[in-house]
């Protein structure tokens, strides 16, 4: 009963997780191959619109509360950095850390414009950022479940080494093999371990 | 042996050869994703302290100047070099277990080169985060290469459980439920982060 409860658990795991791993690898590849030099250039904000913007904001009001009023106002709800110090003119940039297309507000008290850019897409910075997305430090429901799903992620990661060596050692006819490829893994790991 | 007897040993051995590394992957996510509990700073201990002019002007190869600064010291092996201002280089060697990290002040003309002290869980960022091929050196660039060879298993285990879950017609019903609720998950996050 408990070899099946770990086999299918093994099994119902990695096929709900799929999405994540596949994202994992991809971007771990793309990354091991971005290079230490000068590369590609860094992608670049474009302008997605402008308006006119000249909100109320309640006395006071410190630079968060602006941004979220603007966040809100402009149905771009979400995690956000504000980039710089408070000394800007009054001029607010907003950085809205969207994972598929990030964007930079920025809004001018002085001539009541916000201008919104977004930044160009490219597949290799889309799966970077989520690489790195992470944490419980945003103020988001949302933020806080894909952390979850990030942490469920390393807790499916360390079970499936464990329930595999499990399910490999309930299969006497692959012992021997099996325990060739680990010691010679375990081997190379140490090397490496040592030498680097 | 059979098409689906592959996909089985196939799914088994990589699996047991790359352990170390998907075991690593998975413990040292850890202190990237709960920073908060890990709070022990790093300890180094001081390798050389000593006076050291080397001219640097602000366009000077970064990469040169770090190599005449190891050399200088002795050492050798993998880096990287920055500038955080213009009156201070960096140089930072990794090591697994010990790694090195040189300052050298242009102002004061000092040069001062620490080894962090074992550190668990830097030790796991530290290997977590490492890959690449930008250094001149084999050793390096056959870790990158495990590193390669890691994501196509992750990628292979996917395709070859995806097949050992349609072997199985007993599991479709729940496995479907597993691969869609994953799939929507993912995909509403997409859309709403």
């Amino acid at each position: 009963m408990i070899s099946k409860v770990i086999r299918r658990t093994h099994m119902y795991l990695a096929l709900f997780l799929g999405p994540w791993i596949l994202m994992y690898a991809l971007s771990t590849m793309f990354m091991n191959h971005r290079g230490g030099g000068p590369g590609a250039p860094p992608p670049a904000f474009e302008v997605e619109r402008e308006r006119d913007y000249a909100p109320s904001f309640p006395a006071g009001a410190g630079r968060e509360q602006r941004a979220e009023r603007i966040l809100a106002d402009l149905g771009l709800t979400g995690a956000y950095s504000l980039p710089g110090g408070p000394a800007q003119q009054g001029r607010l940039t907003i950085l809205r850390q969207d994972p598929v297309t990030p964007r930079r507000i920025t809004y001018q008290p002085d001539t009541g414009k916000l201008t919104i850019e977004k930044l160009t897409f490219r597949w290799s910075n889309f799966l970077e950022r989520l690489h790195r997305r992470r944490g419980y430090q945003h103020r988001f429901a949302l933020e806080d479940f894909w952390a979850v799903s990030v942490d469920l992620v390393i807790v499916a990661m360390v079970f499936w080494v464990l329930s595999g060596l499990w399910m490999w050692w309930e299969m006497k006819v692959t012992r021997f093999w099996g325990g060739v490829f680990a010691l010679l893994g375990a081997g190379l790991f140490a090397f490496f371990l040592v030498t680097l | 042996m059979t098409f689906p007897h592959f996909v089985r040993r196939l799914h088994l051995y990589l699996g047991m050869f790359l352990l170390p590394w998907f075991l690593m992957y998975g413990v040292s996510s850890l202190p990237f994703s709960h920073n908060e509990w890990f709070r022990e700073r790093p300890q180094w201990t001081t390798r050389a302290d000593r006076p050291y002019d080397l001219e640097a002007p602000p366009d000077a190869d970064l990469r040169q100047l770090g190599g005449r600064i190891l050399a200088d010291l002795g050492m050798s092996g993998a880096y990287g070099v920055y500038r955080p201002n213009h009156r201070q280089i960096s140089v930072y060697c990794p090591n697994f277990l010990r790694p090195t990290r040189i300052t050298y002040d242009l102002d004061k003309k000092r040069l001062l080169a620490e080894d962090r002290r074992f550190h668990g869980p830097q030790f796991l960022t530290g290997m977590h985060a490492r890959g690449g091929f930008e250094q001149d050196s084999t050793l390096n660039d056959a870790w990158g290469v495990t590193v390669d060879v890691v994501c196509i298993a992750m990628i292979l285990w996917i395709a070859t459980g995806v097949y050992m879950w349609w072997q199985l017609p007993a599991c479709r019903g729940w496995g479907w439920l597993a691969v869609g609720g994953g799939i929507v998950s993912f995909a509403l996050f997409m859309m709403a982060l």
